[in-house]
């Protein structure tokens, strides 16, 4: 391990070294999104704060998505920033772990965030810390084309026996129920997570990702089921294999697939593809097992003071500062996602609106099968919702080999 | 005093004077080995020295790793993975398909090497492929094998579809069979990935044996011709021996470029669907650099696996080529 550890004192050096240069009123933000809108939401959110705090002198790095997963890795032990965007539940565990992030318990008691933020509180919680303020998430749900059921006189489906008659009036004409692409792996994973949070519940979902329940248990087994009965009974498009969740927009824009169970960002993509907002529409997904607490996904975005940050007083002033409600309100209304702090206000557009009411009135928020589950087991279960979603008959060969990856993963 | 640093000076520059044949060699291998042993070697041994080690690729703030020491514990893993076993699989696959490169690009190189007008353009278009990178390749063929609107799929429309009007009054096929989806079958996405890899590897090959052929000796030929060899038995008996050496090289460019594909694999299916094309070098990318990777040890005995593979190939090259030159060919 010697020649690990001589890298790792090396980097450290270098980043001493190159944190001299940072005086003592900077603060310096590590951040996520380069897309047009994100991007104004934050460097708006950055001029505010800087406006407030004349005294403190914000320094920006902000980079593309995927660079920053790459990044954050090393830069958190090597050149730490004094905040950086990550995400909750299961992806910070390995740096909460670590010891990479400072816990922010106090400052949540602080400034009233337990109450503010309840309803995220749990997935920012680990090891009995909190451990960052979040400051944006989304709804999940069916997207579907309006005018599709308008022609077919279908209702928006409440319970699992209308949506799926309301797919066999669609097979009747011709139109396949569901569009998806799973390319990548993790539309997939949206699906099974609502059959299965219809199903069974959020605890089952927690259970689930915390490696507490086995994947062949009974009632996981019932939520394969009940997916096998979607596909046999509603059915999605041909060739999803070979399609991203962009592609899988195109038979939906045409007309051919009426509905799509995804985030809201996919909005965007269906406006881009020339649908208008009378054309399309949003309702929350089927009750399946009556009765049961409705739990929702939603996937939240947050800031974190990495333990090496050298600006932690200054820190803590930005991650109050990103948790107020009218900061929440207006980034969130520039970048079409919806705030967390119960006092904060949301835009008028119809999606962020039917998402505030989705999200605001779940009994639980579940994160994404691959942000609560650890990497590998959700890239095993992943591949696994593929293979089953190709091949229903697999079912229980796939089960079995995710409970041999979950023993594996969680041991 | 100045005897004596005189003398000094002598001794110096005769010793170096005297060692002049020995020292220059070094002086100029120097820069090269010094890089091979940065970039190449010490990384060797550091990858197979961390496939000993569980470690997710974190140091804690102090700056320690998180790496635990867990012996043989990845390779026995390794022998129980059936994704490590599919991807070994489908190496072997790669390597035995990849041959057909040697043959094909024989073939073509035959064909174009005449004296025509426009040769050279000739000769240039079935280059192209090489030239342009692997990755526009994997993009180029994933176009080609899409169902929806790729060149298979255009066919398949013509032959099995019917264009008809859906509700909304949009254009829309239906067909009497699915199209078939080549990348996201788990039976036929890793043919369809070697095909496409197949493209630039041919036209490598074709270049090997044109350069190749301009070494034939025509007198052999000529005489031959008198003898009465004629077709088949003319490339069999006389132009290939003559050709072995390029045969030697495009094999082992082959093999080598099948060991190591990648990007391909990469652009066109990320290993999928759920695993089935998967081959040991992205398999490795994928457990240890990738999103859901992040098991820097296992990745490590994956890689340290390949390497030995590619050790014992290049060892057999390595002594081939040796032999050679000690036989004068």
């Amino acid at each position: 391990m010697k020649r690990l550890l001589g890298g790792g004192v090396a980097a450290m050096l270098a980043a001493t070294m190159m944190s001299a240069t940072a005086l003592a009123g900077d603060l310096v933000i590590n951040f996520d999104d380069l897309n047009p809108g994100p991007k104004k939401g934050f460097d708006d959110a950055v001029a505010q704060f800087q406006a407030e705090n004349p005294d403190i002198n914000v320094i920006v790095n902000n980079n593309d998505r995927e660079a920053h997963k790459t990044a954050i890795r090393n830069f958190l032990t090597a050149d730490a920033p004094d905040v950086t965007s990550w995400y909750p539940g299961n992806r910070m565990a390995p740096f909460v772990d670590a010891g990479l992030f400072e816990p922010v318990t106090d400052l949540w008691a602080e400034q009233g965030f337990n109450e503010d933020l309840a309803a995220i509180k749990p997935t920012m919680s680990r090891n009995g810390e909190i451990w960052g303020v979040p400051y944006s998430y989304y709804q999940w749900g069916v997207y579907y084309r309006k005018d599709l059921f308008d022609l077919l006189k279908i209702e928006e489906p409440k319970t699992w026996d209308e949506l799926l008659s309301a797919c066999a009036v669609m097979k009747e004409n011709n139109v396949t129920p569901f569009t998806i692409g799973t390319k990548f792996l993790w539309t997939a994973a949206g699906v099974f997570d609502y059959i299965n949070l219809r199903t069974n519940g959020y605890d089952v979902h927690n259970g689930l990702t915390a490696g507490e329940i086995k994947y062949t248990d009974p009632r996981i087994v019932k939520t394969f089921e009940n997916w096998a009965q979607l596909i046999e009974e509603c059915g999605f498009i041909d060739n999803h294999a070979s399609m991203s969740w962009q592609d899988a927009i195109a038979p939906f824009a045409n007309g051919d697939a009426a509905m799509y169970v995804m985030g809201n960002f996919s909005v965007d993509g269906y406006k881009n593809a020339g649908l208008t907002e009378d054309q399309i529409d949003f309702f929350q997904f089927p009750e399946i097992t009556p009765g049961l607490p409705r739990a929702e996904e939603a996937p939240a975005d947050a800031f974190f003071i990495p333990t090496n940050a050298k600006n932690k007083e200054d820190a803590r002033k930005f991650l109050a500062f990103v948790a107020r409600p009218d900061v929440q309100s207006k980034w969130n209304a520039t970048i079409g996602q919806l705030p967390i702090n119960s006092k904060a206000t949301v835009g008028d557009d119809k999606f962020i609106q039917q998402g505030f009411e989705t999200v605001s009135t779940a009994a639980g928020l579940a994160q994404f099968y691959d942000r609560d589950a650890p990497a590998a087991m959700a890239k095993a279960g992943m591949e696994g919702f593929q293979e089953f979603m190709l091949d229903t008959s697999k079912m229980m060969a796939i089960l079995e080999r995710l409970d041999g990856v979950q023993e594996e993963v969680y041991k | 005093m100045a005897v004596t640093d005189n003398a000094k000076i002598v001794t110096q520059a005769s010793w170096l004077s005297r060692n002049k044949l020995t020292i220059a060699p070094w002086l100029f291998l120097l820069p090269a080995l010094v890089y091979f042993a940065i970039y190449v070697v010490i990384p060797i041994f550091e990858s197979i020295w961390l496939s000993f080690y569980e470690w997710n690729g974190l140091y804690l703030a102090d700056g320690t790793s998180t790496a635990s020491w867990v012996g043989f514990q990845n390779y026995i893993k390794l022998w129980d993975d059936p994704k490590f076993w599919m991807s070994l699989k489908n190496n072997v696959l790669w390597l035995l398909l990849f041959m057909l490169a040697v043959p094909a690009g024989l073939f073509i190189a035959l064909f174009l090497n005449q004296k025509t007008p426009g040769m050279r353009l000739y000769k240039s278009l079935f280059f192209f492929p090489f030239v342009i990178s692997q990755v526009v390749v994997g993009l180029i063929f994933g176009w080609f094998y899409n169902p929806d609107f790729g060149v298979v799929g255009s066919i398949w429309k013509a032959l099995y579809c019917e264009e008809t009007v859906n509700l909304l009054g949009n254009v829309t096929f239906r067909c009497s069979q699915t199209p078939p989806d080549i990348l996201s079958s788990a039976e036929f996405a890793t043919y369809g990935i070697i095909a496409a890899g197949l493209w630039p590897q041919i036209a490598y090959c074709m270049i090997l044996y044109l350069t190749g052929l301009n070494n034939v000796a025509a007198d052999q030929i000529e005489a031959g011709r008198l003898d009465g060899a004629k077709g088949w038995k003319m490339l069999w008996y006389i132009v290939l021996p003559q050709l072995r050496p390029a045969t030697f090289i495009a094999v082992v460019v082959t093999v080598i470029g099948a060991l190591r594909s990648f990007d391909m694999i990469a652009i066109m299916t990320q290993g999928g669907p759920y695993g089935s094309t998967n081959v040991l070098a992205y398999y490795m990318y994928e457990t240890a650099i990738s999103e859901y990777g992040e098991r820097y040890g296992y990745g490590s005995a994956i890689a340290t696996v390949l390497f030995i593979i590619m050790l014992f190939y290049i060892s057999y090259f390595l002594w081939r080529m040796y032999q050679d030159e000690k036989g004068g060919r």
